[in-house]
């Protein structure tokens, strides 16, 4: 019983004073996920890597944007998002006080536009993606006489390079098959 | 209790299909809910129902009522019956077999009450939210009035789920949605670090630290390259750097980074 | 921890050479997945016989029994019993039976090896394959609303998000008594404590509980399901952090090993030296748990806040070392994602001198409480022979005898690496059986854990964290096991062809636990049922209200778990008797 009496009388008050005061979390701590939307080039690293899904894409081909979206209700925290990111765009903050009484706060997106294929016009990638790579292929030691040509490869959809390709491709077909005949 | 149930309809609600339907809470209740929040002058007591959670949920409520974080300074007080409770505090995602003792709970506590959903898993399912043997959070099943976020939510975060519930501290967390202003774009970081080098620098940092500590070194080692003037320069900065810094980890790591720099290409 | 075992030593090839005498025939396929882990296919007929022999007569423990669904592989179902060969040589057998894609049949090793009996149900709720000669074939792990022949984890069954309308609104579990007539006292599935939904039946003569028996898997979520379909394999590391809120990271490092040693990848040893740091930190702050909540349990609240108070060091070592108070989500597979440096180091040492400090003196005063003892003494005897019977685990089955422990037994990670060969780990075990011993064991290993951290914070290897650019080999399987503070984690992974899994079996020590549990409750006095639940660890005590049965009359009545408690801890005024 004694010592049960020290043990309390030397705890003394251990109580934190939040939320009457702030509560420090250690460095590093791993918190709501901040988006710096500037820096997000919508690349969807960040909603492949997800466990549970708090993140996703929605493609809106036809009003020509990509919305991302967190979904705070969702998230573990696991900070994959950050991890994965080729762009420093998301990090987890020291923030935990979320709490909320509609469900619709939860949710944080960012929209962003989508660029058009210079061939047939589709909406397809990210304006910043395509601008990102670019300024990538120029930091790597793209000359600048061959800038003009990389911008128009990165502004080509999928589709159109498929046909494209195809196309340079069959020439070279007609002649193999004229050689097989002959031979 | 598991005698006959009442009417099982309104007491569990479904839909034509059999599926099991959020119960509807009548506007007589939702009215004295809010009386009772304009002017709630006593303490709030607390009746926990685990539909289903890993443990998570439950060890940080633990947490928050105990000396260090304290919720009964705010008169919160954790009860055994929901016959005795004032707020229910909804954990997990709802498995199927959590579903009928949870709404039993639901019911068992008088009006008005105010429903808390706890966890990722309480407030939409969590990293289970579209599993066969479970419904995908506390609101498949309960109208609920305030969600607190996390995996699980700290005790501090527990408290200020608390205090937003009860009407003491206002919500932080609003939603947000960014729309691409015009000419927005992504800068390039380390412009003066050659794009390769820069490559092979952070890959070998996240190896060495792993994703957090990594960037930060990486950081800080790239900074310096582009103040340096020269190799001997940089040399010089990396031996003060490391001097302030008093951490041989971190000379080690360091010493990776600059053998990287000059075998680009070559891992050891 | 090799694939290419074949040129290598075998560990327990002794016991193979053993069985092919024993049982000439019955032995059809044998495969090395590790140096210490072999895989044989037995006959059906002689399943039985091969896991009883290597059990009883080969010093096996049977760690985890499951099924799987190899169909599109072989054309059969199979079972397979995972055995922890722990005789004189240490090391796995797993014993595989092909199961008819018609007959749906295979002969049950539970009138055998009483061990089997909830992975044989489990097995039959899962795949639809029938155990035959299982004494117990109620439904186990789906809940009482689920459809009858829909089996979750066949692969051609279901979705993994196919939620089928209940098929009822109450429970119909049929509760077993082997004690004759008798009250009941049911408990759960919810209740104050804390904790894991699961609904108890105690069977009382007067105070006496004659029998017990209890629905567990109120949590079952599906998440073995959720693995070999929604996710990565990489991301069910992830996954796996959340089987457990207390041991997630033993979980996590149990799957990421056992897709380690399955693609034989060989993990950096600063990265399996942080793995044993983040395990050892969870253990502290889990035994704490546990030590408050036996304090709450015989009625000592106050030394209860005061473990919880101390124990929020344990807490904050985590969130600096993490990033997390729960040690969530930092393995990957072929290593960590989190280093520890200078200021993580230093704080770290400063607050395990500062629980050292603090908890001895809590320790010294909880023991020297005569209630305590009292209480705890000679109470839940687990007996040897029931242990043996069943392979429970942790400071449960170590306190009754057997000094089995899977960082001894089997060493992995931080336990196995020649860094930290003089880790201060020892052995504990207790020959009396009871809660005091459990308890007793877990102070110990707190101690050890202290001293762990601090050796290997000391002696941390130089080198990276993470090892990257390993192949990815269809349908290699193997186990990962990590001991969790409430015994082993087991799992077996087996990875598909789409950078996914194909099966996923986890289990967690509970599930060993609780089957010898019924033992334990008999012969008690209720007032001694939260204790004894308590003192397994269970991911723990798991009641609520009680309703009290008179089966000679037919009458019931309803009082709160909280009662129950409360008499529990006070030990007067008996809810039975004032009836």
């Amino acid at each position: 019983m004694f010592k049960l009496l020290k043990i309390i009388s030397k705890a003394g008050e251990a109580t934190e004073k939040y939320p009457f005061a702030p509560y420090p979390v250690s460095p590093g701590f791993r918190g709501k996920p901040e988006l710096i939307a500037e820096q997000c080039i919508a690349c969807a690293a960040c909603v492949v890597a997800c466990p549970p899904n708090a993140l996703s894409m929605h493609t809106d081909t036809a009003a020509g944007t990509r919305t991302w979206a967190l979904n705070l209700g969702r998230c573990i925290f696991c900070a994959r998002c950050e991890e994965v990111c080729p762009t420093q765009a998301i990090s987890l903050s020291p923030d935990f006080e979320l709490a909320v009484g509609s469900k619709a706060d939860l949710l944080q997106q960012a929209s962003f536009s989508l660029s058009h294929c210079v061939r047939c016009d589709t909406a397809f990638a990210p304006s910043k993606e395509i601008d990102y790579a670019l300024a990538l292929l120029q930091q790597g030691g793209l000359p600048e006489s061959q800038l003009a040509a990389a911008r128009a490869e990165l502004s080509t959809c999928p589709e159109c390079k498929r046909k494209l390709a195809l196309a340079a491709l069959e020439p070279a077909q007609h002649l193999r098959a004229q050689t097989g005949a002959r031979a | 209790m598991n005698g006959p149930l009442p009417s099982t309809m309104n007491f569990a609600p479904r839909d034509a299909d059999g599926m099991p339907v959020p119960i509807t809470e009548s506007e007589h209740s939702a009215q004295l809910k809010r009386s009772l929040l304009k002017d709630i002058q006593r303490s709030a007591y607390v009746y926990r129902v685990d539909c289903g959670g890993c443990n998570g949920c439950e060890i940080e409520i633990f947490a928050a009522i105990t000396p260090i974080f304290d919720a009964e300074r705010f008169g919160i007080k954790v009860v055994a019956s929901p016959r005795h409770a004032d707020i229910l505090l909804f954990t997990g995602a709802v498995t199927r077999a959590m579903r009928m003792p949870a709404i039993r709970a639901y019911h068992a506590a008088p009006d008005p009450k105010i429903v808390v959903s706890y966890g990722a898993c309480g407030c939409s399912g969590g990293i289970f939210h579209d599993l066969y043997c479970v419904w995908g959070g506390t609101d498949k099943i309960v109208p609920v009035d305030v969600y607190i976020p996390g995996c699980p939510p700290t005790p501090a975060a527990t408290i200020h789920g608390f205090a937003v519930a009860l009407g003491l501290l206002d919500q932080k967390l609003k939603a947000s949605h960014h729309q691409q202003a015009e000419n927005e774009q992504a800068t390039l970081p380390h412009k003066a670090v050659a794009l390769d080098i820069r490559v092979l620098i952070e890959s070998e940092a996240r190896r060495m630290a792993g994703y957090r500590h990594g960037t930060l070194i990486a950081d800080s080692f790239m900074a310096l390259m582009a103040e340096s003037s020269d190799v001997r320069d940089f040399d010089a900065r990396v031996v003060q750097h490391l001097r302030q810094e008093e951490d041989p980890r971190l000379a080690e790591i360091f010493k990776r980074l600059q053998s990287v720099c000059e075998t680009p290409g070559v891992r050891t | 921890m090799n694939m290419s075992a074949t040129r290598e030593a075998k560990t327990g090839q002794n016991y193979l050479l053993a069985l092919r005498e024993q049982f000439p025939h019955a032995v059809l396929d044998e495969a090395w997945q590790t140096a210490d882990q072999v895989t044989i296919t037995v006959k059906p007929d002689s399943l039985p016989d091969v896991v009883a022999w290597l059990y009883y007569e080969q010093g096996g423990w049977l760690s985890v029994l499951f099924g799987n669904d190899e169909r599109s592989l072989n054309g059969n179902f199979a079972v397979y019993y995972v055995l922890s060969m722990e005789g004189v040589i240490k090391s796995w057998i797993v014993v595989k039976v092909l199961v008819d894609p018609l007959r749906q049949e295979y002969p049950s090793v539970t009138p055998k090896v009483p061990a089997a009996v909830w992975g044989e149900r489990e097995v039959r709720d899962m795949y639809g394959l029938r155990a035959v000669g299982l004494p117990d074939e109620r439904r186990l792990v789906l809940p009482d609303d689920w459809p009858e022949d829909l089996h979750p984890l066949r692969k051609d069954t279901m979705g993994y998000n196919q939620r089928p309308a209940p098929t009822a609104d109450t429970e119909t579990y049929q509760f077993v008594n082997e004690g004759g007539e008798s009250r009941v006292v049911p408990l759960g599935p919810l209740h104050i404590t804390s904790d894991e939904p699961g609904h108890f039946r105690l069977f009382v003569d007067g105070e006496d509980i004659v029998d017990a028996d209890y629905r567990m898997f109120y949590v079952h979520r599906g998440m073995e399901k959720l693995a070999e379909t929604r996710m990565d394999y990489d991301q069910v590391a992830f996954l796996a952090d959340r089987v457990c809120g207390i041991c997630g990271f033993t979980h996590s490092v149990a799957y990421a090993t056992s897709v380690e040693n399955a693609l034989g990848i060989v993990v950096p040893p600063r990265a399996q030296a942080i793995r044993t740091i983040f395990l050892e930190v969870e253990r502290l702050h889990s035994h704490l748990l546990n030590l408050g909540l036996a304090s709450h349990f015989v009625g000592f609240d106050t030394g209860f806040m005061q473990f919880f108070r101390v124990r929020e060091k344990a807490m904050t070592m985590a969130e600096l070392l993490t990033g997390a108070r729960k040690t969530y989500g930092m393995n990957l597979i072929g290593g960590v994602r989190r280093d520890i440096l200078k200021d993580e180091r230093r704080k770290t040492l400063k607050l395990i001198a500062e629980l050292r400090a603090e908890i001895t003196p809590l320790v010294d005063m909880l023991l020297a409480t005569p209630n305590f003892k009292q209480r705890t003494q000679g109470i839940g005897r687990l007996d040897p022979k029931v242990a043996r019977d069943f392979s429970p685990a942790g400071p449960l089955v170590r306190a009754s005898g057997f000094a089995r422990d899977i960082r001894h037994d089997h060493p992995y990670v931080g336990y196995a690496e020649p860094a930290l060969s003089n880790l201060p780990f020892s052995l504990h075990s207790e020959e009396s059986c009871d809660v005091l011993a459990r308890v007793l064991i877990r102070v110990r290993e707190f101690y050890d854990s202290l001293a762990m951290i601090e050796y290997s914070l000391d002696n941390l290897p130089e080198g990276p964290i993470l090892i990257e650019g390993f192949s990815y080999t269809p349908h290699a399987f193997a186990l990962g096991f990590a001991e969790a503070p409430r015994g082993e984690d087991i799992h077996w992974s087996m990875l598909g062809d789409n950078q996914k899994l194909y099966r996923w079996r986890c289990r967690a020590p509970t599930y060993a636990n609780w089957p010898p549990l019924r033992y334990m409750l008999r012969g008690n006095t209720v007032s001694d049922a939260p204790l004894i639940v308590a003192s397994i660890d269970p991911c723990y005590s798991c009641t609520d209200r009680v309703t009290l049965v008179d089966v000679n009359k037919g009458k019931s009545t309803t009082v709160p778990y909280k009662e129950i408690e409360r008499y529990g801890r006070e030990r007067t005024d008996s809810p039975l008797r004032r009836r």
